[in-house]
């Protein structure tokens, strides 16, 4: 309902604005998560997080095009969790709203299901999840991690720990079952065999780790072996559960999950976590000057959310126990790697933006990124150990990783 | 990839201390020695003054124990504030076997980053510390010296206070931890606890290295607890087959057969294929029978395995499905809203683990017993919930079974969103009390003691149910009810109320069962729906009325999954025995035990 209002009075609001004192230029900008469903727990705090950020764009003087200040207005849709409703929102974002620019979709289906709408409308996304690459779209621009900016390096971190053995486990979709074909020809190009790897996936919602469990145990009796864990949400608490009850700690069998980040840990006993390993491109508890800023700004805003320079209620931000994550700093630079982009485009036109967001950088809470030409970025990447708080305590750091969606190109097959 | 030896360099570099390089080793750290009686001892020293003899007893009686940790403590120094990495791994090497607690806590702070460098005056060296832990309200912690255990003091001789933000902790590179981590684990084996020698054992057994072996054959000279003493043994012949000795090695798999080691595997089969088509005749037949010995006893390990796994699963799918044995089966309601009654059950289970350490702390035995609480309190609140949704809709709907369903799925959906608004869409946290958690092997077969209990608890409540039909009168008068309602009615029995507790028993069963399986699973709006689709398969694959169906209902289908899972994976094993059910049906239209009730035919 809410987004019913605002998109039939934003256009009077506009018309009046424009009619009678030309107070503010605005420049609508689409936020395309889910707020209901399965994904809404994930996908909510990214809403927030991009407003969050409108409101520091708007607060510095918004985007500035041509001499004159656009206010960012943002268009949330709620796509409820549904694939194929991913795609008529997003034909509603670019068609009837005409937006800007989006920023939106979580999971790799919901990206492949608008795909194909950004592509015919001309349109323009900004992805920020952790995802399994193998796609390049001249319509989207993703921020998110690249296999060979988290999986890689988390393996990189094991092989030089001195595992040997590898034990990958998956839900059972898209994102684990290509990262691990990724994973497993990377191994075998760094000389670990078929035999000490094994593969295998559970369904989602599967809360019977036994079997697991009791398998893990005997492929880690040899010692010197590690899971590398694509599991996805809450699955995680019976597995976690029933690994440490098995006796099997961080020291005797490292987790390293590619799923659970700061937000996730919100709903999950951190305690049963500890000491298993994380590997993102931020951490909420890095010790950057921009990131101290970042962390205290969002807190600051959630006491009283709002849009600076708009007529706009913001509502429905949960504010209790909040923290940052990956995916919310990689949404917000997104926006302001779009906002440079425009300005040194001087026009919200999406070819010319695209090509001025090629080589476009931006000093994040984690360094400084850089937009490459195949549309990823050029971030750090960083080993977490799982603290019983929920955090992270960065243990390696790898400066300037250039995120590839192609596996072909890093494994240097092909 | 960067090298972290690199980036230490930089560090201290950066504190400068390049000067004292060569100086290092000519003029070494303030010794704790004389420092120690001159501050800490010293008073006491004055005080016996008088008394010269004793003074001059416990005096050297204080320099001995100082002397004892002073090369220690000053390899450690000079092993951190070292630039070369070789000559760090020997300086950390050379520490095995210390029992100095400053340096072993020191090696254990360097390794996981939270040992600093106090930078020193101009010239010399920076004071490697760690912090005392104690945390003052500005989050600045004490800093403890590496070289002598006293606190670290600035210029003006006040005690220096840091906050670990602040500092660049002294670097390590992979190399060094893993050097710090063997004569960590050396020290470990001889651990006050159990567990971590155990692991310890484990861990440095696994390497195979011969200069482990004196560590391990001492302690099992002192060795008490069976457990350890195994893996000890086992530890000990595993390093043995790596040694050159054909006669050692033989001894070695001999014993590895003698205790069934079957982390040995590996190892042996190593060995037997780097022996192939060697001289050494005798010990590869050796290895080879040895390998074959040891794996049968794994299949016998895992055949015993995965019977227990399938006991524990089907005391899962048992203990969430009775209830709705009870409701379904007994009194033919189709009760959408089962699931969400398991649900209420687990809630009430978070309740009371709240109650609990709200008024006992999130440890100790108070907050542990919180488990057998909330045990009766799911009961009684999912019963109470069960006796409201009878009298207030089923009721009316006992002879439309299609109306039934219809209300009591609204009611799930109801009862799903009414958590969700009260407690939140994300899961909440229960923790399992301590004697919940962990487990014990035998021979081999892993017991987790969260699974023992679920299978006990799921044979308690079996009985109980068993005990309330057949030896009470609301048993008798449930079945009268169940074969037939008239004829009950007209021989006096109060039918309305016999549906009334029957349904609340049953609910407080699924109620019971939610506050079990919070032990296992995840506890959120959603348990429910987990659930309910698996229920609904055991009470009609068990014959709809049944409670012998019901249980080898369970019983069949946990093994079954337990036995398919490593063949065909967690995906294919479901779909494989989800079909076998929907062929087994086709079969048997009316479940394991068919059964006569007014249930669904009326």
């Amino acid at each position: 309902m809410k987004s019913f209002n605002l998109r039939t009075l934003s256009p009077l609001l506009l018309a009046l604005g424009l009619g009678l004192a030309r107070a503010a230029d605005t420049v609508k900008v689409g936020v395309l998560h889910s707020l209901s469903g399965t994904m809404a727990i994930s996908e909510t705090s990214l809403k927030d997080i991009l407003l969050f950020t409108f409101d520091e764009v708007n607060k510095s003087g918004g985007v500035k095009v041509a001499g004159k200040n656009y206010m960012i207005e943002p268009v949330i849709v709620d796509p409820a969790s549904n694939w194929p409703l991913f795609a008529e929102k997003a034909e509603e974002l670019l068609v009837k709203d005409k937006v800007s620019v989006v920023f939106g979709c979580w999971t790799s289906v919901s990206r492949k299901s608008v795909l194909p709408v950004f592509e015919r409308n001309n349109g323009l996304l900004f992805y920020p999840v952790q995802y399994e690459g193998e796609e390049l779209s001249k319509n989207i621009f993703y921020t998110a991690e690249a296999v060979n900016q988290q999986a890689i390096p988390a393996v990189d971190y094991m092989l030089a720990e001195g595992k040997k053995k590898f034990y990958l486990l998956g839900s059972d979709y898209v994102y684990p079952r290509t990262t691990n074909k990724i994973l497993k020809q990377y191994l075998k190009s760094k000389g670990i065999p078929d035999s000490d790897i094994e593969e295998i996936y559970t369904p989602f919602g599967h809360t019977d780790y036994q079997t697991i469990v009791a398998s893990i145990k005997g492929f880690a009796a040899g010692g010197k072996s590690c899971v590398i864990s694509t599991l996805n949400g809450d699955t995680n608490v019976p597995f976690f559960k029933e690994f440490a009850n098995a006796g099997l700690t961080s020291e005797n069998c490292p987790v390293v999950s590619f799923s659970i980040s700061e937000d996730e840990f919100r709903g999950l006993p951190a305690k049963e976590l500890a000491g298993h390993l994380g590997c993102w491109t931020y951490f909420m508890s890095l010790k950057t000057p921009e990131n101290a800023k970042f962390v205290a700004d969002f807190q600051t805003w959630l006491k009283a959310p709002k849009v600076t320079g708009i007529d706009y209620t913001v509502s429905g931000v949960d504010t209790k126990g909040r923290v940052t994550c990956s995916p919310m700093n990689l949404s917000r630079i997104g926006v302001h790697l779009w906002k440079q982009a425009v300005e040194k485009a001087g026009s919200f036109d999406v070819d010319k933006v695209r090509e001025a967001l090629i080589g476009q950088k931006f000093k994040g809470p984690a360094g400084e990124v850089t937009m490459q030409a195949n549309h990823h970025l050029i971030n750090n990447a960083f080993i977490g150990e799982t603290l019983p708080t929920g955090q992270f305590k960065i243990i390696k750091t790898m400066k300037g990783v250039a995120g590839e969606p192609f596996s072909s190109k890093f494994l240097g097959t092909n | 990839m960067h090298n972290d030896a690199k980036v230490g360099t930089y560090i201290f570099s950066f504190i400068g201390c390049q000067s004292c390089g060569p100086l290092r080793f000519l003029q070494p750290f303030p010794t704790p020695g004389p420092s120690r009686l001159r501050y800490a001892p010293g008073s006491l020293a004055r005080t016996l003054f008088r008394f010269l003899r004793a003074a001059a007893f416990l005096a050297a009686f204080a320099g001995i124990l100082a002397r004892a940790d002073a090369p220690a403590r000053a390899r450690l120094v000079r092993a951190i504030l070292s630039e070369d990495v070789t000559e760090q791994v020997t300086l950390v090497r050379e520490l095995t076997g210390t029992d100095d607690p400053l340096v072993v806590q020191g090696l254990a702070a360097w390794r996981s980053g939270s040992l600093f460098l106090y930078p020193g005056p101009d010239g010399a060296a920076g004071q490697p510390f760690l912090s005392d832990g104690s945390v003052d309200p500005a989050g600045k912690a004490g800093a403890t010296r590496i070289a002598d255990g006293e606190p670290v003091r600035d210029a003006t001789g006040t005690a220096v206070r840091f906050s670990a933000g602040e500092l660049t902790a002294a670097d390590t590179s992979s190399k060094l931890r893993k050097a710090i981590k063997v004569v960590l684990d050396l020290r470990a084996v001889e651990d006050p606890e159990a567990r971590v020698r155990r692991d310890a054992v484990v861990k440095l057994g696994q390497e195979q290295e011969s200069e482990y072996l004196p560590h391990f054959e001492q302690r099992l000279s002192v060795e008490t607890v069976p457990g350890i003493r195994r893996v000890l043994m086992e530890a000990i012949a595993l390093t043995q087959l790596s040694e050159a000795d054909p006669k050692v090695r033989l001894g070695a798999v001999r014993r590895l057969v003698e205790i069934r080691s079957i982390s040995s595997l590996e190892p042996l089969r190593q060995l037997s294929r780097k022996l192939q088509g060697g001289n050494e005749g005798d010990l590869l037949r050796a290895i080879q029978a040895a390998v074959k010995e040891i794996e049968e006893y794994q299949a016998r390990a895992n055949l015993y395995g995965t019977a227990f796994r399938g006991l524990s699963l089907a005391a899962v799918l048992l203990v969430a499905a009775l209830g709705l044995a009870i409701t379904f089966g007994l009194m033919g309601v189709i009760n959408m809203a089962h699931g969400e009654i398991i649900m209420i059950g687990a809630y009430t289970a978070y309740g009371v683990q709240n109650i609990f350490r709200d008024a006992f702390g999130a440890t100790g035995t108070g907050f542990e017993t919180y488990f057998l609480v909330a045990l009766p309190a799911s009961f009684a609140t999912a019963g109470l919930v069960g006796l409201l949704l009878e009298q207030g809709i089923i009721r009316f709907l006992y002879r439309r079974p299609l109306e039934s369903m219809l209300a009591t799925w609204g009611v799930s959906l109801v009862l799903q969103q009414v958590f969700r608004h009260v407690f939140g869409a994300a899961n909440v946290q229960v923790n399992s009390p301590h004697w919940l958690s962990g487990s014990f092997e035998v021979s081999d077969v892993l017991l987790a003691y969260n699974r023992l209990f679920v299978i006990g608890f799921a044979v308690f409540i079996v009985v109980l149910t068993w005990l309330l039909m057949t030896r009470t009168s609301l048993g008798l008068q449930i079945r009268a009810v169940m074969q037939n309602r008239a004829m009950a009615s007209a021989v006096g029995v109060r039918t309305e109320r016999v549906n009334m507790m029957t349904f609340a028993f049953g609910s407080g069963l699924a109620g019971m069962a939610g506050a079990c399986l919070s032990q296992i699973g995840n506890v959120g709006p959603g348990l429910g729906q987990n659930y309910v689709v698996d229920c609904f398969m055991i009470v009609v694959l068990g014959g709809v009325g049944s409670l012998p169906g019901t249980v080898s209902a369970s019983l069949g289908v946990g093994v079954t999954d337990q036995i398919l899972q490593p063949w065909l994976g967690a995906v294919m094993g479901k779909i494989t025995v989800l079909a076998a059910i929907i062929l087994f049906l086709q079969w048997r239209p009316a479940g394991i035990f068919a059964s006569r009730g007014r249930g669904l035919e009326g």
